[in-house]
């Protein structure tokens, strides 16, 4: 059963603090699967939902960011509501619980999503193999961006400990492209050039 | 140089009005070796007073225009993550060989309010010490529900008071409406009727939009392009081929290490869901809506509706450079950073190169004026390259064997349905080291047919069937002038032709496959892609039309 929750977050930087957030305070075990979404309702900005799948019925989501938590990182609540979906119950306000929703489906059906948790994940960091990636994680399949081949087993796929594979047809796919010394690097990039933040 | 004083242009081939224009001239005994290119007909006054010093840069028209080399996109300390004066960047273009440039600070609260009044006096300053560089002065507007683009007007009186009202007005970040939503794309809408009625109604003479690194977040969507375009058409004119930046990409510890581009960003809740994950980095340099063969550019192309390209440098932060933004500064409360001081080391942290040093954006234009080279970007008289790979490049589609001049880049050659049409291409090679002393060898030309099949039904369609490379030629050298020739055959439909060239450095099938593009540009690689060992031109297209 997929666990769909929207907090409005702008960022996926954002939506991932949320998921961390609520795996500590549902208690779900460790190698929960947990995705972040780019959803558009039908009010509201584009924005990023989370799903989670749960293993367990669980109870008690919270309504608000760091309601049950304390917030990880102020220590307080920051009172954004959370909307959420499970099965056909919806709570919170109407737009989020619609995010939680599509988020949910989504990763119900394997048909988008990007991975932050799942089983394997903490073992990816620094410089592994095609074929390490695969045995010891749930990523079934590299892509090589711009490649039509996928790449050879013993390829280097450099970390940055920064490892995001996504759903694509009911499978993980992790994106990959050219890094230097003929090894692979995830194709998203851990703190992308912030252009332009400071502007007024 | 317009044909009306263009000899080699002969009289048949002028317009009744061009061949009384012509006569006139004549009668006034202003035509002949008195005459030159530098713009005599451009505006008078500043037409006679840049003709003495232009004796460095495309003095010497080719094919009846001055090409001259300038780039749209350049930032100073009036941006936020600037730090340059006006002036060192008109010097530095000046110096490394640009006829043109346009100052384009970010559009944002304090530059709306402060930034836009204070810069002006720099760049009228920096035109009168540097006559042969045209300094306009421009925005980078954040488009609203979309990515930046250079906004720019003629010089004039009301250069600086339109600037303001459109930036003020219109400005995404100003506006808060950068977000992906239809209320946000109604307000780029509205800000390009904004630029529209401002020409129209003579307040400025003339406006252009560009849009840059269009495809590096995946915000600006195909519908929305097209809306631009078709909205004002005589300023909404095209895009970045390239973006700037082009030093990100340099290896750790001797350059960033980033993405050349800095293209290094993933997609977010704005972007468009439909692009594919390729569409975030760049290939050979260029952004993947310019780069694929059959792709979003080609898509647009082949509606038959001008969309052109440029290359610029987004100059923020020069490579290597040994200066640092000015201490003490508050730019919020200024508007402004404080002039640049030295900072004793060079930053290889930087990104990007000064203006005119690896890319450039060569316009035809027919005199050396503000308004003949917004004219030759709007006609699309327009070629890019990286790091010098060539010299000059004059292309001409006409009929084949029947002694016709033809038209040029940007150009809709009319032709009887089943004449034999073919392209002549002139190539003047490197000849001379670029900026880092090396002279680039040209090793291949690539010429790009499509087919012109009308207005496209789905206004978010990226790709066009037709659309391949249909010839190459191997050209491999470094000195002197190549001249080709691509047999187009007999015209039965409406088709357009664009080029593009190589060092033969990086090259791979490209993402529409093989048959479409076997030698494409090769994705660049994230932090190993030196710029310097991956050099491409490209083209605008011409079209070619029967009739009948």
């Amino acid at each position: 059963m997929i666990l769909g929750l929207d907090a409005g977050s702008r960022t996926v930087t954002e939506a991932e603090h949320l998921l961390h957030d609520m795996v500590k305070v549902l208690g779900l075990p460790a190698g929960t699967v947990g995705c972040t979404h780019f959803v558009r309702t039908s009010t509201g900005v584009p924005h990023v939902a989370c799903s989670l799948a749960l293993l367990a019925p669980v109870s008690g989501i919270p309504e608000t960011v760091g309601a049950a938590l304390g917030d990880s990182r102020t220590g307080q609540d920051s009172g954004i509501p959370v909307g959420a979906a499970l099965g056909d119950s919806r709570t919170g306000p109407d737009d989020l619980a619609e995010g939680a929703a599509l988020a949910a489906a989504e990763h119900a059906a394997g048909a988008g999503g990007r991975l932050v948790l799942f089983p394997g994940h903490d073992g990816l960091n620094g410089t592994l193999t095609v074929a390490e990636v695969l045995a010891g994680s749930s990523i079934e399949q590299v892509v090589v961006l711009a490649q039509t081949e996928d790449p050879s087993p013993d390829t280097l796929v450099v970390t940055n400990d920064h490892v995001r594979p996504q759903w694509r047809d009911g499978r993980v796919i992790l994106l990959t492209m050219p890094a230097s010394g003929g090894r692979l690097m995830p194709a998203e990039v851990p703190n992308p050039t912030p252009c332009c933040v400071d502007h007024g | 140089m317009s044909p009306v004083v263009d000899m080699s242009v002969p009289d048949a081939e002028l317009s009744p009005g061009q061949l009384s224009r012509r006569t006139m001239f004549r009668r006034a005994g202003l035509l002949g070796a008195g005459l030159t290119a530098a713009g005599v007909l451009g505006t008078a006054g500043e037409a006679a007073a840049a003709t003495p010093q232009r004796v460095r840069h495309n003095t010497e028209p080719r094919d009846g225009y001055l090409w001259l080399a300038g780039d749209h996109h350049i930032h100073t300390q009036y941006s936020s993550d600037g730090m340059y004066k006006v002036s060192d960047h008109v010097k530095h273009a000046n110096a490394y060989g640009l006829d043109w440039m346009v100052i384009t600070d970010h559009g944002s609260v304090a530059h709306a309010k402060i930034g836009v009044d204070k810069v002006n006096p720099d760049i009228v300053a920096a035109r009168k010490i540097v006559k042969d560089t045209l300094v306009f002065q421009g925005l980078e507007w954040n488009i609203p529900a979309a990515e930046h683009g250079t906004v720019f007007v003629a010089p004039g009186r009301n250069e600086l008071a339109t600037l303001k009202e459109f930036e003020n007005s219109f400005d995404g970040s100003v506006k808060n409406a950068t977000g992906s939503s239809p209320q946000n794309e109604a307000l780029a809408i509205a800000g390009l009727n904004f630029l529209a009625d401002a020409v129209k109604r003579r307040r400025v003479e003339a406006a252009l939009f560009l849009a840059n690194h269009p495809a590096r977040k995946g915000l600006d969507t195909p519908h929305e392009i097209r809306a631009w375009r078709d909205t004002a058409p005589g300023i909404a004119v095209g895009m970045e081929g390239a973006p700037g930046h082009q030093a990100a990409g340099i290896a750790k510890p001797n350059g960033p290490g980033s993405g050349r581009g800095y293209y290094d960003n993933s997609p977010g809740a704005d972007s468009w869901a439909s692009y594919p994950p390729e569409s975030y980095k760049t290939f050979g340099g260029f952004d993947w809506m310019t780069s694929t063969v059959g792709g979003l550019w080609d898509s647009l192309l082949a509606e038959g509706k001008s969309w052109w390209i440029t290359a610029n440098s987004d100059s923020h932060t020069v490579y290597g450079d040994t200066s640092d933004r000015g201490p003490g500064s508050d730019f919020n409360a200024n508007g402004k950073y404080n002039d640049p001081i030295y900072k004793g080391s060079f930053n290889l942290t930087n990104g990007d190169f000064w203006p005119g040093y690896y890319s450039r954006t060569h316009v035809g234009a027919k005199g050396f004026s503000y308004t003949d080279v917004m004219d030759g970007i709007r006609e699309g008289r327009v070629w890019v390259d990286h790091g010098g790979l060539i010299s000059a490049l004059v292309v001409r589609a006409r009929q084949a064997g029947v002694g016709q001049r033809g038209v040029s880049l940007g150009d809709t050659l009319h032709v009887r349905k089943g004449a034999k049409v073919e392209v002549s291409i002139e190539i003047t090679l490197a000849n001379v080291p670029n900026w880092a002393q090396f002279i680039p060898t040209l090793a291949r030309v690539d010429v790009i047919q499509g087919d012109v099949t009308g207005p496209a039904a789905n206004k978010d369609v990226f790709t066009t069937p037709a659309t391949k490379v249909v010839k190459s030629f191997e050209v491999g050298g470094n000195t002197g002038t190549v001249k080709l020739t691509y047999q187009v055959g007999a015209v039965d439909r409406p088709v357009y032709v664009r080029l593009r060239g190589t060092d033969g450095n990086r090259s791979a099938p490209g993402l529409l496959g093989a048959s479409v593009d076997p030698n494409g540009p090769q994705i660049d690689v994230f932090g190993d892609a030196d710029p310097w060992k991956d050099l491409w031109f490209y083209s605008n297209p011409i079209w070619i039309v029967p009739r009948g």
